[in-house]
């Protein structure tokens, strides 16, 4: 039990990778396929590791998928409708995810609303706003329409988005587990109260990682606007389940029941490869979603028992 | 000389008063015992020493100036270092990690997101450190703090306290739950830490413990000081009967007059 609470993830992805190669070595153990995946998983990669930050500091925010969106039609309207250049455009638009995101630490650690309910409020103002400013319509890119090379291109090979990921995941890694605010965010995900008597700034802890979180969603929402060339109003909203999905199957990866970055790396790649595999070998869409729901409350029930049994 | 006063300090927490109008004097080098039952009010006047928790009202006055104390980093900075009763460390980080939580020593300036920890400078300053103070624990490098013994578990936590505390080291209840070996390197590791200079406040409910140690005994009942004698001039049974109310203190005589 052990062994499959820290290992359970890891271990059905190598088995699905086994198995998939084996049924279909001409279609799903090519690098063109490995390639394919790695550009899809991308962008729920970077949100879903952003979340990770606030889960492993013991916070919850339910708002990353409508700043997702959000980010995205901002994106598309600063270049169209208001023709600014596409880094002064993506400073604004990552600006102002992190804006959400110290919000949403505000309300949660100084005013002390639960942060469930609190990003589910101000997740819905986010999608406020996106109507607001969108209509509820979809936008077009009309200037600027090279912004499209920044998701599609590719460089040496490698998809722009496969690279931009990695860094990404390099720079989370780097926080959470070799700098102070890491550190802290980590001791405050096992007792905030040992956290803040030993001197830790508790607060400000907790809104970095909130911050965290949604500059992720952000850049998420700008290379999805320029994956999909527009706008659409709810186009990221999908990520809040995906990222909770991935980051709990990564807390059954390597680390018995916590959460970390590479988790939540393995976490979203086990879905990939699963919803890859079965499409290759023809199987029906409705058999990735009973897949990767039920793998998900295994490898949770799973990692739970990790969590209990790895302490004694 | 007086290191630090309380002056009138008092505590409730809703309806309930933890703390009501306690003052006393700490003198410098003093190892003070304090005692009373179960809900006294001992921990909370720690907490309040240690910055945790902000008093209702009163004052302290540390080195004859007034301090705020809280939040704990307050305190910290002014040289008093507290070991908890409870949640006092990370159980899931190092004995090292929890030397340096919240002082971690990192590599450039600046806000802590763009500070890199300097990880083996301190396990090596941790490791030292237990040494400086013959404390001996296999895994201060490796081992999580949940891992270990009780008794390990609160030679680092004082260690912890040592280790930063300049002037003051607040104990509560550090030899509770642990066996007479344990308590025994605990209790000797209070001494030599009161030769170095340190003022200790040590909460206990043993009072051999107590009077194998402190110089002083404070008892603590329903929220008010009860008694204040050093321990030279007094003995186990006065003690008890202050803790019980057997015997009353001056103050808890005046206020049953007027009420
Ligand atoms: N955070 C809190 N919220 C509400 N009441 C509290 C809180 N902390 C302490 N109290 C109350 O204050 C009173 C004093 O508690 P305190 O913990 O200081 O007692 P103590 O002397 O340390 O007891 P013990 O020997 O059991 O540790 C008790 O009645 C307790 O219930
Ligand atoms: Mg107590």
């Amino acid at each position: 039990m052990h062994v499959l609470g820290t290992y359970g993830t890891i271990l059905v992805l190598i088995l699905m990778v086994v198995v998939f190669s084996a049924i279909q070595p001409d279609t799903f153990a090519t690098v063109g396929n490995f390639r394919n995946i790695l550009n899809d998983m991308a962008i729920g990669t970077i949100v879903a590791a952003g979340l990770t930050v606030p889960l492993v500091c013991g916070d919850f925010d339910l708002s990353i998928g409508y700043v997702a969106s959000f980010s995205g039609i901002l994106m598309v309207g600063l270049l169209s409708a208001n023709q600014l250049p596409i880094p002064v455009a993506m400073l604004i638009v990552v600006g102002i995810g992190m804006l959400i995101g110290i919000v949403n630490g505000v309300i949660v650690s100084k005013i002390g609303v639960n942060a469930f309910i609190a990003t589910l409020g101000t997740g819905t103002v986010v999608v406020g706003l996106n109507y607001a400013y969108s209509g509820g319509i979809p936008l077009q890119l009309t200037h600027s329409t090279d912004f499209t090379g920044l998701a599609i291109g590719r460089f040496l090979g490698i998809p722009h988005l496969a690279i931009i990921m990695v860094v990404v995941l390099g720079v989370l890694w780097v926080i959470l587990n070799r700098t102070v605010q890491g550190q802290h965010i980590r001791a405050i995900g096992v007792s905030a109260e040992s956290s803040r008597r030993a001197g830790v700034a508790v607060d400000r802890s907790r809104i970095v990682a909130f911050a965290i979180a949604s500059t992720c969603a952000a850049i998420g929402g700008v290379l999805m606007a320029s994956n999909l060339g527009s706008g659409q109003v709810t186009a990221g909203d999908g990520f809040m389940l995906t990222s909770f999905s991935a980051a709990f199957l990564g807390s059954a990866a390597l680390r018995e029941g916590q959460f970390h970055i590479v988790g939540t790396l393995i976490g979203v790649l086990t879905v990939a490869v699963g919803n890859n595999g079965l499409a290759m070998i023809g199987a029906p869409i409705f058999t990735q979603y009973l897949f990767a729901g039920c793998l998900l409350v295994l490898a949770v029930a799973l990692g739970g028992i990790g969590r209990r049994y790895g302490r004694g | 000389m007086t290191l630090l006063s309380l002056n009138q300090i008092s505590k409730s927490f809703g309806g309930i008063h933890a703390l009501q109008d306690v003052s006393f004097d700490l003198n410098k080098g003093d190892i003070v015992g304090l005692v009373g039952d179960n809900g006294a009010g001992k921990s909370t006047l720690i907490k309040i020493l240690a910055g945790a928790h902000d008093p209702s009202s009163g004052q302290v006055i540390l080195e004859g100036q007034a301090q705020t104390l809280s939040p704990p980093a307050n305190a910290q900075g002014l040289g008093i270092e507290t070991v908890y009763q409870d949640l006092s460390m990370i159980g899931a980080f190092t004995a090292a990690e929890n030397f340096f939580l919240g002082r971690e020593l990192a590599l450039g300036r600046g806000p802590a997101l763009f500070r890199l920890i300097r990880r083996k400078t301190m396990l090596d300053t941790a490791v030292s450190g237990l040494e400086e103070l013959h404390i001996d624990i296999p895994g201060v490098r490796s081992k999580p703090v949940e891992r270990m013994s009780g008794g390990q578990r609160q030679l680092v936590a004082i260690a912890r306290g040592a280790f930063w505390g300049s002037k003051m080291l607040l104990l509560d209840e550090p030899t509770a739950a642990l066996g007479v070996r344990e308590s025994k390197e605990v209790l000797n590791l209070i001494t030599r830490l009161s030769a170095r200079g340190l003022t200790i406040v040590m909460v206990t409910h043993n009072l051999e413990h107590l009077w194998s140690v402190c110089n002083r005994v404070v008892v603590m009942r329903r929220g008010r000081k009860a008694a204040d004698m050093p321990s030279a001039s007094t003995n186990m049974e006065d003690v008890v009967a202050y803790i019980t109310g057997a015997k009353e203190g001056l103050q808890g005589r005046a206020l049953e007059l007027t009420s």
